[in-house]
């Protein structure tokens, strides 16, 4: 110990006398060699021999100087303070170098923290729960598919009762509320949910207190919980909100208690928390689906293996019991993680796919251009290791060299991610809901990675330039040290320029099969027209709305649309025509055997006014299209569509025929008999699925307090958007109205591919521009290094034209065998997109095809300046060169 | 071109350079001279470890420095022994001198045996 401390000191005093050593080494070498010198006059040598053989017999001064500086003490550091001194000098005198190194660097680097942000917050930042990994939600498959679906209110209050591996088993659903909120109405997305999920979660309100068991089981309580943000924004966050009412289109309710910030119900946002209302026993009662899940956590001591097999033997039970419910289906418990992340999974690993090939690419790329400035400064590093430099110390220094560059590349990054994350995030999270997307943060982790990635990449481009410039002396040293190159270099400039040419290979082929899959997606036909059409969508408040007086409000306002000024049609649905199928369920023909349960065809079924397809263009194929004397009391009349011509119809025309359906008619009814009173063409509800069976009924006949009005109009819909809400709102002013246009909503549903085909291809063509830059430098530089062979070559009489077949085939050389390398590569690679793509697979021809082709052009097009340059060399040139 | 020839063991160096210095201080090429007369030049000190050797021991504190002026008036650095010095010669000496009795015991002993 005594020991140590000693020797710490002696060290630490020695970096005090750090430059009086210095100098001192210098001096004693020049007095021993003096000396030497001196004892070789007296025995008689002529004074340059004698100096000569001193300075021989003393040995390399340089290593001598260093071995000796090592002794000082912690000469680590200090070589690293002059070694990075010497590397910002060596980096500020050339400047275009050092600025397209540190862009590349900044633009591969940014990329990659940009996206480690949303990862960190989206996937790997654990939710605020209590042993989140505790947590399960609970979903159900839909009717002998796969698809994660809604579950029956009757099979949730079955789980609650069987279930032994699962407690606090709560059901959530989709609530959306409109609110008087400072005088105006608004429609407030909210949830309803049990009390139980409170308890699931293992969460605390920041202020009051949640609801219990009681009150949400108990038939009618009237209390809202609130999230912090709806708080803070809409009821300026004074803590005396609770027990405010709030005045709802479902009556006041009585606000006790408010979220913390940033509580998500497993990332979906919601301004408010009711309880369902219902009791068990009616929620048991009801015949179908509704919008809602569930969410339990594991019991002490089981695993969710355990709770998944116990759940599936529970619904087997349940398929016998409730065939009517359950015949086909079955249930999907999802651990949390899952449930995050699950449907996210293939596009976030093509990102984060894409990102890290953009940073290898750039990281390939500096060290194309560190290779080619080592060629430049070989003599350098030649003369110093001839004078007895180690090479470690030298890879070290130039290793230095590259930090640095790696350092200002990184802080450069965290620049430019900061000038596009808050554009890319808007961009993005308007279209697509993406759990906690909102809380994506450029913090202190995201600028440690950004710097740590940063230093790795300059480690990792900076070792091979670094040893195979200190490596290539011998070569140097043989060629007479004329040319900077040197075999080996070029072997690792070729290698270069190889691997970076496959990887762009790889980032385009993957860019392109996801490309041509979203421009397949936006070719499928999706039945309707939905260019110049407005949507408005208005709920009536049903504490003042019963179905009589909302049916003659909408009948009203219909007509009053339908006059303003640019409208051509208008007409009104329950539902909006995509993403969903409106109302999903069972029928069977009159006239037929009734099938099983289970085993009866599965339909939408769409409530809409008169003159709904001529305001989307849906054509009319046989029958007629509903009219003003289809009522309540008129005989019940269904439209139905091609498709299910086809699958229940193949004896013949189905006009006249009769259907029975799984659902209630207007009065009150579900054993009516529907006739089937027209056939119109098959209406798409989202792009990538089947074409499904439709059944429309009038909305006469099926009411609903909530509408969407479709609004032709002669131009721009948009146009309208001002008097057609602003009509709509003075005929109710507590019913808030939102407007989008039809191919907005369309749009919609296609965000998500659509943005990850345009991130993989702005990164693919970042690739791509990258590899170009990294072609041109290696074919630049070689052509200057093969001056001299080039001007022999013109002075044989080489015609102009032979030399850029010279220089060109030598870059397509090395560009081939980069797509060879990348096309393998891709093929590999591309698998990981499967679950992307639609309608395209992952090794389409084509697009590999295409791919190739323009890498190979834009290869060339970078190859062809050098060889250009390389034609108008004459030997004059090379002379004047040496 | 670093030279392997008279190239010694680092710790018998250390101890070579202590011995010279316990007899009076000296600068590094006096050291070199010291011992190449001492074996009748078959140890030619390569500078390439005398220079670190030096600063080496300096550090561990069994040498100090000083710059001093030569008789033909020159700076040079003299080195001298430390009190941790002597006894660490001392030692050396001592087991040097056990090892070499050890090493040659050994060496007659196969030599009568064969």
């Amino acid at each position: 110990m005594m020991r140590l401390i000693i020797e710490s000191w002696r060290r630490l005093r020695s970096i005090a006398r750090r430059d009086a050593l210095e100098s001192g080494v210098d001096e004693e070498i020049r007095f021993h060699i003096d000396q030497q010198t001196e004892k070789n006059l007296r025995a008689g040598m002529s004074p340059d021999e004698a100096r000569r053989l001193a300075v021989l017999k003393f040995g390399g001064q340089e290593g001598i100087r260093e071995r000796t500086r090592e002794e000082f003490g912690p000469a680590l550091l200090e070589d690293a303070a002059r070694d990075l001194r010497q590397g910002i000098r060596l980096l500020r005198r050339s400047p275009g170098f050092t600025a397209a190194a540190i862009l590349t660097l900044a633009l591969g680097i940014g990329a990659t923290s940009a996206v480690f942000s949303v990862v960190k917050t989206v996937v790997l930042k654990p939710l605020p729960y209590d042993k989140p990994e505790r947590i399960v939600t609970i979903w159900e498959t839909t009717r002998g598919g796969a698809d994660r679906n809604v579950i029956a209110p009757f099979n949730f209050v079955a789980w609650r009762e069987r279930s032994r591996t699962l407690e606090h088993l709560g059901m959530v659903g989709y609530a959306s509320l409109p609110m008087m909120i400072r005088g105006q109405a608004l429609d407030i997305p909210g949830l309803t949910m049990s009390a139980d999920v409170f308890r699931a979660l293992g969460v605390r309100p920041a202020l009051g207190r949640t609801y219990t068991p009681e009150e949400d089981f108990g038939g009618d309580s009237a209390v809202i919980v609130l999230s912090h943000e709806f708080w803070q924004t809409q009821l300026g966050g004074s803590p005396d909100v609770i027990g405010m009412k709030l005045s709802t289109a479902n009556g006041p309710k009585t606000v006790i208690g408010v979220m913390p910030p940033e509580f998500t119900i497993v990332g979906q946002k919601a301004a408010f928390f009711i309880p369902d209302g219902r009791t068990l026993d009616q929620l048991r009662a009801v015949n179908g689906r509704e919008s809602s899940y569930a969410i339990a956590r594991l019991r002490n001591g089981v695993s969710f293996e355990q709770a998944f097999s116990e759940m599936k033997g529970i619904f087997a039970q349940l398929e016998k019991e409730a065939p009517q419910l359950d015949a086909r289906r079955t249930v999907v418990p999802l651990p949390l993680e899952e449930q995050m992340v699950g449907e996210l999974r293939p596009a976030i690993v093509a990102l984060v796919g894409a990102v890290l090939l953009v940073l290898l690419v750039s990281c390939v790329n500096v060290a194309n251009l560190l290779l080619a400035r080592s060629a430049a400064r070989a003599r350098e590093v030649a003369l110093r290791t001839a004078l007895g430099a180690k090479r470690a110390r030298l890879v070290r220094q130039l290793l230095t060299e590259s930090l640095v560059l790696a350092a200002a590349g990184g802080l450069a990054a965290l620049a430019v991610a900061a000038l596009c994350h808050p554009r890319l995030l808007a961009l993005v999270s308007d279209r697509i809901p993406i759990p906690r997307l909102d809380q994506v943060r450029l913090d202190l982790p995201v600028i440690a990675f950004t710097m740590i990635t940063a230093l790795a990449t300059g480690l990792l481009f900076g070792l091979l330039p670094a040893f195979v410039s200190t490596s290539a002396i011998g070569d140097i040293v043989r060629e007479g040290g004329r040319h900077g190159g040197s075999r080996r270099l070029h072997r690792a400039l070729n290698s270069l320029v190889i691997g970076e040419v496959a990887l762009a290979l790889v980032l385009l082929a993957g860019a392109g099969l996801l490309l041509r899959s979203f421009e397949k997606l936006q070719s499928v036909d999706l039945g309707f027209q939905a260019e110049n059409v407005l949507t408005a969508s208005m709920q009536l408040p049903p504490t003042r709305y019963d179905r009589v007086h909302g049916d003659q409000f909408y009948l009203d306002s219909l007509s009053r649309v339908s006059a303003l000024p640019g409208v051509e049609h208008v007409a009104g649905a329950s539902c909006m025509p995509v993403p969903y199928p409106c109302i999903g369920t069972s029928f069977w023909r009159v006239d037929r055997p009734k099938p099983e349960d289970g085993h009866r065809p599965y339909s939408q079924v769409r409530p809409i006014t008169p003159g709904f397809f001529r305001t989307l263009s849906i054509p009319l194929l046989a029958g007629r299209d509903f009219n003003d004397s289809d009522t309540v009391d008129s005989t019940p009349v269904v439209i139905v569509s091609e498709e299910l011509v086809r699958q229940q119809f193949p004896d013949g025309s189905p006009l006249g025929r009769r259907l029975r359906v799984n659902f209630e008619h207007a009065n009150g009814r579900s054993d009516v008999e529907w006739t089937i009173v027209g056939v119109v063409g098959n209406m798409r509800s989202n792009l990538d699925g089947p074409v499904r069976q439709t059944i429309f009924v009038p909305r006469t006949q099926r009411p609903s307090l909530a509408m969407t009005f479709f609004v032709r109009t002669q131009s721009a819909p948009m146009r309208v958007a001002t008097s057609v809400e602003g009509t709509l709102h003075s005929m109710e002013p507590e019913a808030p109205v939102e407007i989008r246009t039809l191919e907005d909503v369309v749009g919609s549903t296609i965000a998500r591919p659509r943005a990850v085909s345009m991130l993989v291809g702005v990164f693919a063509l970042l690739a791509l521009a990258l590899a170009a830059i990294g072609v041109y430098g290696v074919m630049a530089y070689s052509v200057r290094e093969r001056t001299q062979e080039i001007g022999v070559r013109v002075a044989l009489g080489a015609s102009p034209k032979a030399v850029f077949r010279l220089v060109l085939g030598q870059a397509l050389r090395l560009v081939l065998f980069g797509l060879a390398a990348g096309l393998v590569a891709a093929a590999a690679f591309t698998r990981v997109l499967e679950g992307l793509l639609f309608q395209v697979e992952p090794l389409d021809p084509g697009t590999f095809a295409a791919t190739t082709l323009v890498l190979l052009a834009v290869a060339t097009i970078a190859s062809y300046v050098p060889a250009r340059r390389a034609t108008h060399m004459t030997p004059a040139d090379v002379l004047r060169m040496n | 071109m670093a030279q392997d020839k008279g190239d010694l063991l680092q710790g018998t160096l250390d101890m070579l350079v202590l011995k010279a210095l316990a007899l009076e201080p000296m600068h590094g090429w006096g050291i070199t001279e010291r011992i190449e007369q001492w074996s009748e030049s078959v140890l030619q000190l390569g500078q390439g470890s005398l220079y670190p050797a030096l600063y080496r021991l300096e550090r561990q504190g069994l040498i100090r420095s000083e710059w001093k002026v030569t008789e033909n008036n020159r700076r040079a650095r003299y080195y001298s022994l430390t009190r941790a010095g002597r006894r660490q010669f001392v030692d050396e000496l001592e087991q040097w001198r056990r090892m070499s009795r050890a090493v040659n015991l050994v060496l007659a002993a196969t030599t009568s045996g064969s």
